[in-house]
């Protein structure tokens, strides 16, 4: 009981396809509690659509997957009420300001200090002086600002984030990546789908490649340090390989 | 340049196939020439109580509306895709990454709109017709006429769309002061005598009585407004509002009673905010209502009583039916798919949205029964059009779910709708005219809607929001 209480996701066989394309072909994996693991794999990998299915936006063709204990197949709105989610697009709604966002997610998750909560969030990520701005006028960086706030609003123990830190220019980088170190040595667990494997070797302490929708490997970066690797040449040594075969 | 005209026709092609589907959408000038060529069976009958000039000037005025719907979807076709699709790209806003200048793009995007919708629209209007004309009496020469004053008039309403955005790009004060100079000139003429709309519009007069003159004056009415709205073309809009105060937190307040108080209050802050509320009233409901109206009155001669108040209290409440797909324009389930939300939980506050814009055909209503002389059918009229409507809204959720207004255009969306509505509306028109009291059997409507709604929340639910 208490190994399943620290497992925060598992998959067996999870699959997807859409028509006769496989996006996700039987991974099965697991991430502990305080882990910050990243699911790396180039375009196209199948990565997005494995956060969509363990956030239950999308319902897996086959196997199954557990997230903080429910699954996300059959309990999609108990799952995302848990965690925090940042999807690859920021698609806040065109017409509210991000202070309007802020406290309309507030309100969906019944946050009781929402004010408070959301004021932290725009002096930490320099971001107040837009607060009055309509969401379709913000930046890029503005929105995935908004978004990685909305994210960890209501403190969940779990957060997925797609593409955590595309748009974010080095001081911000530098920030959010502090951030989220922080957040999983206090307890919190981070699991980031990212191409970028330089962010992924800093931040992450386990990694998944995915190739082609197939798990390919799995491990800690501290194994690849210990055998003297770096994650970007693992990575391409892994996926050359197999686009060889 | 013609690569960048082909790429435009292109991606106009695209956009609208990937919204209706290929197959449906390269049917859709097929389906315009069936009704075109039926339709015109139907004319020799409608001229026993419509005189055809007034049948003309519908006509007319269709093409007109037309051409200014094409070109309001032009202008404002990247954020109602980005609304539907998330983030969306159009050639028509690349000329930060092209080597070419914003007015030659835009100078090609209107003879894109013109070329492409002449193709889609016009012309299978006029085929349908021409090749009905030997068996209903009209001349050999009408469709050829028609083809060009229906297109005069289809580009007098692009070109005005284009002129009208372009003084709003500048300052929305500029585009009032043209909407008063317009009105105060129409008043003008009305009083001079000039009661026939013919006679003020050049296309239709140049339909009626063709001369180089008329001629003339049409082309004028397209080539000014063009030429203008090329010549002062910005990108830069001067006087568009950039920061807003927090409406949401005192709104959701005051909706605290209702059942999701955080949606009912962003989908009033996204109709006030996108001038949807206020567009949609005037161009989605009293215009077509207006039309209505004008078309019932027409007949006034043939339906007994009060039939007419009644039978348009049904049309009001099956346009009013469309509010809903005001709610569901402003973004897709994506902009939801990470809170804690499902899609019923979003329909269900978005009926409820609709009921409170309910008061807006329930006032309207009163306003013509008042005006009319029909207060004493102001309530039947209200049963019939608030029944239609949430009748029309029950199958509409059942169907299309968050998006009809992508689904509409699917033919057996559509198909289904019309089943499921037409038989309905019959009875209670029928009923309606055999007598008024009869019109409260539209409260029977409560069953299906009550029967249907909870079904339509637990059905998309369950669906799979992939792609919109």
């Amino acid at each position: 009981m208490r190994s399943e209480m620290e497992t925060m996701i598992t998959t067996e066989g999870l699959t997807r396809t859409f028509g006769s394309t496989i996006a996700v072909d039987h991974v099965s994996l697991s991430v502990q509690k305080g882990e910050l693991y990243g699911l790396l794999g180039p375009n196209g990998s199948g990565k997005t659509t494995m956060i969509r299915m363990l956030t239950g936006q999308i319902r897996p063709t086959g196997g199954s997957a557990r997230v903080l204990g429910l699954d996300p197949d059959r309990e999609p709105v108990g799952v995302r009420a848990l965690i925090g989610i940042i999807p690859e697009q920021e698609t806040p709604p065109s017409f509210l300001t991000s202070e309007e966002y802020l406290h309309f997610v507030g309100s969906v998750r019944n946050i009781p200090d929402i004010r408070q909560q959301a004021d932290w969030w725009f002096e930490f990520l320099e971001f107040s002086d837009k607060r009055d701005v309509l969401c379709k006028d913000l930046s890029r960086g503005t929105r995935q600002k908004l978004m990685f706030s909305q994210a960890f609003l209501h403190n969940p123990g779990l957060a997925l984030i797609d593409e955590p830190l595309i748009n974010f220019d080095p001081v911000m980088q530098e920030k959010v990546k502090g951030y989220l170190s922080d957040y999983v040595g206090k307890g919190g667990t981070v699991f980031i789908s990212t191409h970028i494997l330089e962010i992924a070797e800093e931040i992450c302490t386990s990694f998944a490649i995915l190739h082609q929708g197939q798990l390919i490997h799995t491990g800690t970066v501290r194994e690849l340090r210990e055998r003297d690797r770096h994650l970007n040449e693992f990575f391409l040594s892994l996926v050359r390989t197999r686009t060889h075969v | 340049m013609f690569e960048l005209f082909v790429s435009m026709v292109k991606e106009e092609w695209r956009l609208h196939a990937t919204i209706f589907g290929s197959a449906s959408f390269a049917l859709f000038p097929v389906l315009i020439f069936a009704i075109a060529f039926m339709g015109s069976f139907l004319l020799p009958l409608f001229r026993t109580v419509i005189p055809s000039g007034t049948l003309a000037t519908l006509a007319f005025a269709l093409f007109a509306l037309l051409g200014l719907m094409v070109g309001a979807f032009g202008l404002l076709g990247k954020e109602v895709m980005n609304r539907r699709f998330g983030q969306v790209s159009l050639i028509a806003y690349s000329s930060r990454s092209l080597p070419i200048s914003e007015r030659h793009i835009f100078s090609t995007f209107i003879i894109k709109d013109v070329v492409y919708y002449f193709f889609l629209w016009i012309l299978p209007f006029i085929i349908g017709f021409g090749v009905a004309s030997p068996f209903i009496g009209v001349s050999p020469a009408t469709p050829f006429l028609l083809a060009l004053t229906l297109s005069l008039s289809f580009l007098t309403g692009l070109s005005f769309a284009f002129f009208f955005s372009t003084l709003y790009a500048w300052s929305k004060w500029l585009l009032a002061a043209a909407a008063i100079v317009l009105l105060i000139g129409g008043a003008a003429a009305y009083g001079a005598g000039y009661q026939d709309p013919a006679s003020l519009y050049p296309p239709l007069r140049l339909f009626e009585n063709f001369t180089v003159s008329w001629l003339v004056f049409s082309l004028l009415l397209v080539l000014v407004p063009f030429a203008i709205s090329i010549a002062a073309f910005t990108t830069e809009y001067h006087d568009a509002k950039k920061r807003f105060p927090d409406k949401f937190s005192p709104l959701e307040m005051h909706l605290k009673n209702f059942r999701s108080p955080a949606l009912t209050a962003k989908d009033l802050i996204d109709l006030s905010r996108s001038g949807a509320g206020v567009g949609q009233t005037i161009f989605s409901f009293l215009l077509p209502l207006g039309l209505i109206w004008l078309f019932l009155s027409l007949l006034s001669a043939l339906i007994p009583g009060p039939g007419v108040f009644l039978v348009f209290s049904l049309l009001t409440g099956v346009v009013a039916s469309t509010m809903y797909t005001w709610l569901t324009e402003f973004d897709t389930f994506s902009t939801y798919a990470f809170l804690p939300l499902d899609a019923g939980t979003l329909m269900r506050s978005k009926v409820t949205t609709f009921s409170v814009l309910q008061a807006i055909p329930a006032a309207f209503l009163a306003l013509v029964a008042l005006g009319s002389g029909q207060l004493l059918y102001l309530i039947p009229g209200l049963v019939l059009c608030l029944g239609i409507s949430f009748y029309a809204l029950a199958i509409i959720t059942w169907l299309a779910g968050l998006s009809p207004n992508v689904l509409i255009y699917n033919p057996r969306v559509l198909g289904l709708f019309f089943i499921a509505l037409g038989p309905v509306l019959l009875v209670l028109i029928t009923l309606s005219f055999i007598d008024p009291l009869w019109a409260f059997s539209a409260l029977l409507l409560a069953v299906p809607v009550l029967f249907l709604l909870p079904r339509s929340y637990r059905k998309w639910t369950s669906w799979e929001h992939t792609t919109y």
